[in-house]
């Protein structure tokens, strides 16, 4: 197997890690990407890790997770990142009389790997863009709104989808009124990936307790929606390049004792990732509603100006046939490696040289002063007469 | 051949038997954290552990010295050298030598120490030059002790930086220092004070083996993301103003002391002296938590009542402490009663929580604001320290009980209490330990007293290498206590599995790195 690479010789950066309380679940997406581009032996391959303490390091792209249970690998080599054009990653080289100097991390395009935090809200993306760097997955734009869940809801129920009701929880604020009777409340942080945070409360005065009480997981405000216990979290991972696909739908299946929402460790900490997650895959799910899922599933694309693999979760009432778009998620974990499987089977590396080809064929931002020919500041008067 | 060209392969050989010898003695140097004369201290228990290896040092200098005379007897102390220790592995089966940069320097630093022993020994001409080689082959540990003297200030210097950046980081990010320090407990206090504090704050705690200002700095400047509201420091020490130093840039806010025992004992000197040292982490910090249960640290509870600081008396008997938590038939009860908060809960309890660390880390979580209702929710799963008294079943059915990392007789003792709950009435009960180290003077007497206590629930004591054992051994024959020898923990371990079937018993009391005989 060949991966087709559009950028020639130029390596290929993957990025990991971050400050995020998914970071350790990063490096396993990333370590299984980077390898698997070793294994195609196209090309060289820099393994980029965001440490929990914010900074870029250059690691070996060969390495098992096992190296990074204290930090930084050994043998991990200081970045410095540039956000303006021409920027980048530079590694710092000793000079050969006296002072250090610098070497560009030369990268035709950036795999990222991030989940939860900077790397995939938007931040990490923005910065990338200033240094002109091409990367996988979102854009700046579509992954703050894949993030933040009060305002990816708000746009899926005004684009029409079917979407519970979210409300940003206020301290003081009267319960809402969803059902009657009413359900217990499912709270979520209001920004952050994963089920970390996710609880469930019966009433609505422990909801504000709740809040009250703060919390990292509250810190930047908590949505609450109506919590369905008949509804069962269906799942579909969707790319868009070379063109749109569609992979398998899973359905999770809720084990973990008393906790009826698939927990951090149900997902992440079986041994190995996501794979052994307890799910059915293919989920056996009538062909009317596959087909409305898979619709859905573009149409949020749309939304959010997706790039690379994203997967889109939904919660469905198998009784009724009602289904909900619940979430998307714009990079997600192992992307979904998983989920390309049967009828949907993607080679692994094959997936990630459509990624890296995208992100030269579909940039994510185009900026450009258009407009601001000079008429503004010919016309405008002293600056001390408008600040009057 | 020639009396020259056997001088050329006598002093050739000789370099490379000090080439070996060093791989060994840098490893113990790094094993040892790189402290200035611990490389002889090794050599000399290696040395002097067994007929074999004493005949054979006796040889080697005795050799080295008839080596001035007659070139050829230098071959005694080469092979010697490359040879020996006998049982003392060149490559390491528990601790591999990591060449990180520090090694690569002191390894360097060392070949230069013997390079200039050659060196002025070549003045003299080439005999003398092999001579010294052939005693430098013997004496290696003196040379790798020397170097790390050489190099300790320029390691303080190069650490430095990295020291500077992590205190810019600390200001920079703020979060609310917690430091820990303890002859014992400190690693697992860490752990529950971050589990109680977890809910309500974005909590990041120093990994375990991070405690000295190296390791604290590399935590700081690798783990403390922007968004840290606490930061849990755990600081070790093995000697006068180390802690005070890291204090220095990690300004603690709360500063935790958990127990004071004869841990390092031979490094500090005294108990008074541990417990001076340990004080040094209350200096700036505005709340003082303190185990009281150590006599040495309720005179320093009442010292430090005088200061004006805000100080949480700990304890897991004194029913006026400010928090004491104990143990009632399976379930912790916490008794909080200070200014700054109170509670009167029972939560469930592993078998495996230790009552007065857990009242170490109420103390601070409730003085970090935690509300109390959440700290009693999270009460009830406690995080297990690995290695600390974790219980598990063996293949065939019977009990295990690792308490391998456990270095303390304080924690022995407890261990040795689980041992008697577990397996039938009828069972087996094993004790398989290479004892307890850096004891001082105490440690003879410390392995001896727990091989007794051992004798009271155990069947059997198994002792793995020579370190403690004749202590241990002395001690189960003072309790009657049937004891046997494996020559390292593999070994033991192999025959507790064959030995111990269904409903028996087995502690693995501490382990120590192969660098120990």
């Amino acid at each position: 197997m060949s991966l087709v690479s559009p950028i020639g010789n130029e390596p290929v950066g993957v990025l990991f890690g971050g400050p995020s309380p998914e970071h350790d679940v990063s490096i396993l997406t990333g370590l299984q990407v980077a390898r698997a581009l070793l294994n195609v032996g196209q090309g060289p391959i820099e393994a980029i890790y965001w440490t929990k303490g914010e900074q870029f390091v250059s690691v070996d792209p060969a390495l098992e997770a096992s190296a990074f249970l204290e930090g930084p690998p050994r043998g991990a080599k200081e970045l410095r990142f540039v956000a303006q054009p021409g920027g980048g990653f530079f590694m710092s080289k000793p000079g050969m009389l006296g002072g250090p100097k610098e070497r560009k991390v030369e990268l035709g395009a950036l795999v990222n790997c991030c989940h939860g935090g900077p790397g995939e809200d938007g931040t990490l993306q923005a910065a990338l863009d200033m240094a002109g760097l091409p990367y996988t997955g979102p854009t700046a734009a579509g992954a703050a709104l894949g993030m933040d869940k009060l305002a990816f809801g708000a746009v899926a129920h005004a684009a029409g989808l079917p979407t519970l009701p979210r409300a940003l929880v206020v301290p003081g604020a009267e319960a809402p009124r969803w059902d009657d009777p009413p359900r217990p409340f499912i709270l979520k942080p209001r920004f952050g990936g994963s089920s970390i945070g996710i609880e469930i409360v019966e009433h609505w005065a422990d909801v504000l307790r709740y809040v009250q009480l703060g919390g990292p997981h509250a810190s930047r405000g908590v949505v609450a929606e109506p919590y369905r216990a008949e509804t069962s979290d269906v799942e579909v991972a969707a790319r868009a390049f070379p063109t749109f696909s569609l992979s398998l739908f899973a359905r999770a299946l809720r084990v973990s004792g008393s906790s009826p929402i698939l927990s951090y460790s149900d997902k992440y900490l079986g041994g190995e990732g996501m794979v052994s997650a307890p799910r059915e895959l293919p989920a056996p799910l009538p062909g009317e509603i596959q087909k409305e899922l898979s619709d859905a599933a573009a149409s949020v694309a749309e939304l959010a100006g997706l790039r690379g693999v994203w997967r889109v979760d939904f919660l469905v009432d198998d009784a009724t046939g009602q289904w909900w778009v619940n979430e998307v998620n714009t990079i997600p974990g192992s992307l979904s490696k998983y989920l390309w499987a049967g009828g949907a089977a993607i080679d692994f590396p094959v997936l990630l040289a459509d990624m890296v080809e995208e992100a030269h064929r579909r940039p994510s931002v185009s900026w450009g002063s258009a407009g601001a020919d000079g008429t503004a500041l010919r016309s405008a008067a002293s600056i001390a007469s408008k600040l009057g | 051949m020639n009396s020259r060209a056997l001088e050329v392969v006598v002093l050739c050989a000789s370099l490379v038997a000090i080439g070996l010898a060093y791989l060994r003695w840098l490893r113990v140097a790094q094993r040892e954290h790189y402290l200035a004369g611990s490389t002889t201290k090794f050599a000399r228990r290696w040395w002097l552990a067994g007929a074999i290896n004493q005949v054979a040092f006796f040889a080697a200098v005795v050799g080295a010295v008839i080596s001035a005379w007659y070139a050829v007897a230098a071959f005694m102390p080469v092979l010697v050298a490359v040879m020996g220790p006998f049982g003392f592995g060149l490559r390491g089966r528990t601790s591999k030598l990591a060449w990180t940069g520090r090694l690569r320097r002191l390894a360097t630093t060392s070949a230069i120490v013997l390079a200039i022993v050659l060196g002025v020994a070549g003045i003299f001409g080439l005999h003398p030059a092999l001579t010294a080689g052939a005693m430098a082959a013997v004496a290696a540990p003196v040379l790798v002790d020397v170097a790390l003297a050489l190099a300790r200030p320029v390691e303080s210097r190069l650490l430095a930086p990295y020291v500077a950046k992590a205190s810019k980081r600390l200001t920079a990010v703020s979060p609310r220092v917690v430091a820990i320090t303890g002859s014992y407990g400190k690693t697992t206090t860490k752990g529950y004070v971050a589990h109680l504090v977890g809910a309500t704050f974005s909590v990041v705690a120093s990994p375990a083996s991070f405690n000295n200002t190296a390791g604290l700095a590399r935590a700081v400047n690798e783990h403390l993301g922007s968004g840290t509201g606490v930061f849990v420091a755990e600081m070790g020490t093995y000697g006068q103003g180390e802690i005070r130093d890291m204090c220095q840039w990690a300004r603690p806010e709360i500063a935790m002391i958990t127990a004071i025992g004869p841990v390092h004992l031979e490094r500090m000197g005294s108990l008074e002296r541990i417990a001076e040292a340990k004080a040094e982490i209350l200096a700036g910090a505005r709340v003082a938590i303190l185990n009281v249960d150590y006599p040495l640290l309720e005179e320093l509870a009442q010292k430090i009542e005088e200061s004006g600081k805000s100080l949480w008396r700990c304890s897991c008997r004194e029913p006026r402490a400010d928090v004491r938590v104990t143990v009632e038939e399976g379930k912790i009860h916490v008794l909080a009663n200070h200014l700054e908060a109170e509670m009167d809960v029972f939560a469930h309890a592993s078998p495996e929580v230790e009552p007065g660390n857990v009242a170490c880390a109420v103390a601070a979580a409730l003085s970090l604001g935690v509300p109390p209702e959440v700290v009693e929710a999270r009460l009830g799963a406690l995080p297990v320290a690995p290695h600390r008294r974790n219980i598990g079943r063996n293949g065939s059915g019977a009990w295990v009980i690792d308490d391998t990392y456990n270095a303390n007789p304080a924690g022995a003792a407890s261990a040795l209490a689980l041992l008697a709950t577990l397996g039938d009435k009828d069972a087996k009960r094993v004790v398989v330990t290479p004892g307890m180290v850096e004891l001082g003077v105490l440690q003879a007497r410390e392995n001896a007293n727990f091989a007794a206590r051992a004798g009271e629930v155990a069947s059997e004591l198994c002792v793995v290498g020579r370190t403690n054992a004749r202590a241990l051994l002395a001690g189960a024959r003072a309790a009657g206590l049937p004891a046997r020898r494996a020559r390292n923990r593999q070994l033991a371990v192999g025959w507790a599995a064959a030995e111990l079937g269904d409903g028996d018993a087995v502690l693995y009391e501490n382990d120590l790195p192969d660098h120990y005989p």
